[in-house]
């Protein structure tokens, strides 16, 4: 056991940090085991009909609809990263390398509400894409796009990427070249040795990477809310629906506390799922 | 020892100016952005000039501003709050709110009487969610009453808040013979609605986004929204149907704990000043709550603007503000279960 001098030091705060948290979902669980009492800011006595009231069907399809989203957003934003993601770290020319890392790191610079109203300009019945395909005589109304779930998927793939792409590239970076060369030179093509060595052992990252979109899409709030209109709702959108903007915080605690358990269920069986794959990265 | 002298001297100073500062200023909790302003640039500005108070403004949503008082009761961080009328119930009940004396309010002679929401807290301005709609996208489709909302062609085109159903579920429960207090009465007939709404708006800029770009070319609108709107140039047209249009009203009151009421009611004074709330209704297109208040004729034309007693009383429903403070959660509630979702 090597000493490790700062160890004290640097745990302290993080401890102080997670008393702080544990604090705050101590405070949401004893609120969704309390009664709400209508015209009152105050919760009342113990009482489990929030949970009770969460076995309507209408929930159930909203926490199915959530994962279903999740598991979209997760597996797209990993078809568009991943070539993103190996022409970053295949690239040559410092110049193309800066310019594909900038191009995807933009969106996480951007922030939440703007990118989800410069949305809305592209997927509106006279945003771009509808103007383009009018002008091109390929429709002669336009299609709706806005308020489905293609167009909330499509969003929260674009503040999804950037991560995607920082953990595939990380993984990508760390196979060696000459393992791809070796196959090369043993008659594979670049296609199956892309099949065969690249992807086998990019594995981790790609586990990563879609873990991560997942549990981050998760939470996502505002992107279902403006471009789902009301229409496509993951749970974060009931929260505030049926908890906050009616200020019945009691049942409002009560749904997140349902989406924090989905959300530790789901991550869990990713685990298990992604172990037999995990043996492929490299050694 | 010199040195530490002038510490001591330099803290307690320091100390000193803790206290003055704080006397030099009343702190008024209110919304951000326009409201703000509209408040800084009216209202504050005539306090300020009357007084020589400075006024300093704590801004947030509806919600968080509410939990904030919540935690800081007895202690406020707020001198005045600015809450929707019905909200305001909410920090009445729960003892957030000092009870008004408007006998010190010379100015709150001439209050409406729609205005006087409660001993607790009293209406600013007021306005209307009514039926606003894009008639260069609706050819041929009229709107008198809110009935004509559930015409076919409607269907697919309608957007309304998600945020506060009441005022579709009380129109609702009215044309099904019902009201506010029997809002079950509607509750088929607001079904009956749901092919029409094509999404459900979550704030004023959403709002606006969806009416201007066509998405939704008719709304259950803000009345100020949808003239601001209309002063950019979008073709809104307006109703007041013949049943009315769902009266809200902004509302101000004095936080319990406050150290410095005199100031609070000096500026509710110059909240219900004729010129002041004049000002008020031709900034935002609103209703003065004070009867002397002499609006511009343009102003005063508007759909949605009421300058006299029987506009008052034959253009607005309203919704019993204690009534909308119990019932919100249930009327949310039902609508995401059976509407949105």
């Amino acid at each position: 056991m090597q000493p490790q001098p700062f160890l004290r030091t640097f745990v302290f705060p993080a401890a102080l940090c997670a008393l702080g948290f544990l604090a705050a979902m101590a405070t949401v669980l004893q609120y969704s085991l309390r009664a709400y009492v209508p015209g009152s800011l105050e919760a009342g006595g113990l009482s489990f009909d929030n949970f009770s009231a969460l076995l309507k069907p209408l929930y159930a399809r909203v926490f199915i609809d959530t994962v279903w989203i999740c598991f979209l957003t997760a597996a797209c934003a990993l078809l568009v990263a991943y070539p993103i993601a190996y022409a970053l770290v295949h690239a040559q020319n410092r110049l193309i390398k800066a310019a594909i890392l900038i191009i995807a790191v933009t969106p996480l610079f951007l922030g939440e509400v703007v990118r989800t109203y410069s949305w809305i300009v592209v997927l509106g019945n006279n945003g771009f894409i509808n103007s383009v395909l009018l002008k091109l005589g390929l429709i002669d109304r336009p299609l709706q796009i806005m308020f489905t779930t293609f167009a909330v998927v499509t969003a929260l793939v674009h503040v999804t990427l950037p991560v995607m792409v920082i953990m595939l590239a990380a993984a990508l970076a760390h196979i060696d070249p000459s393992f791809e060369k070796a196959a090369q030179s043993l008659g594979a093509g670049p296609v199956r040795a892309f099949l065969t060595v690249t992807l086998p052992l990019s594995t981790p990252g790609i586990i990563a990477g879609v873990t991560t979109a997942f549990a981050w899409t998760f939470s996502a709030f505002a992107t279902p809310q403006l471009i789902g209109g009301g229409q496509v709702n993951m749970i974060s959108n009931l929260v505030y629906q049926l908890g906050l903007a009616s200020f019945n915080f009691p049942f409002a605690a009560s749904l997140s506390v349902a989406g924090l358990a989905l959300t530790f269920m789901i991550l869990s069986l990713l685990r298990v799922v992604a172990r037999p794959f995990e043996k492929f990265g490299p050694h | 020892m010199k040195r530490l002298s002038i510490l001591a001297f330099g803290f307690g100073l320091l100390l000193l100016s803790f206290p003055a500062a704080a006397q030099d200023k009343l702190v008024v909790s209110i919304w951000g952005g326009s409201w703000r302003d509209l408040v800084a640039e009216t209202v504050a500005k005539k306090f300020t000039q009357e007084t020589g108070v400075a006024v300093e403004f704590i801004t947030g949503g509806t919600i968080d501003r509410l939990n904030k008082a919540k935690l800081a009761k007895g202690n406020p961080e707020s001198d005045l709050n600015f809450t929707t009328s019905h909200v305001g119930w909410l920090y009445a009940n729960d003892d957030l709110y000092e009870q008004l004396d408007l006998s010190k309010v010379p100015n709150a002679a001439n209050l409406v009487e729609q205005a006087k929401i409660s001993p607790y807290h009293v209406g600013t301005w007021a306005y209307v969610y009514t039926i606003g709609y894009r008639p260069d996208l609706l050819p041929g489709i009229t709107f008198e009453s809110w009935a004509d909302l559930w015409k076919p062609e409607v269907k697919g085109k309608l957007a309304a808040p998600d945020f506060d159903p009441s005022h579709i579920i009380v129109v609702s429960a009215l044309l099904a013979g019902g009201d506010a207090g029997q809002w079950e009465k509607g509750q088929e007939k607001l079904k009956q609605l749901k092919p029409s709404f094509k999404a459900y708006y979550t704030n004023d800029a959403n709002s606006q986004q969806l009416i201007a770009n066509g998405e939704t070319p008719v709304q259950v609108i803000l009345s100020m929204n949808a003239h601001h709107m209309i002063g950019q140039g979008v073709p809104i047209k307006l109703v007041i149907p013949k049943e009315g249009a769902v009266l809200g009203i902004d509302t101000i009151a004095i936080m319990k704990g406050s150290k410095k009421v005199d100031l609070a009611y000096k500026f509710i004074n110059v909240m219900f000043d004729p010129a002041i709330q004049a000002e008020v209704a031709t900034l935002k297109k609103g209703s003065p709550v004070v009867s002397s208040a002499k609006l511009n004729p343009e102003i005063a034309k508007l759909p949605g603007v009421f300058s006299t007693p029987e506009q008052w009383k034959s253009q607005a429903i309203i919704i019993d503000h204690k009534l909308r403070a119990e019932k919100t959660a249930e009327w949310r509630k039902w609508f995401a279960e059976n509407i949105m979702n």
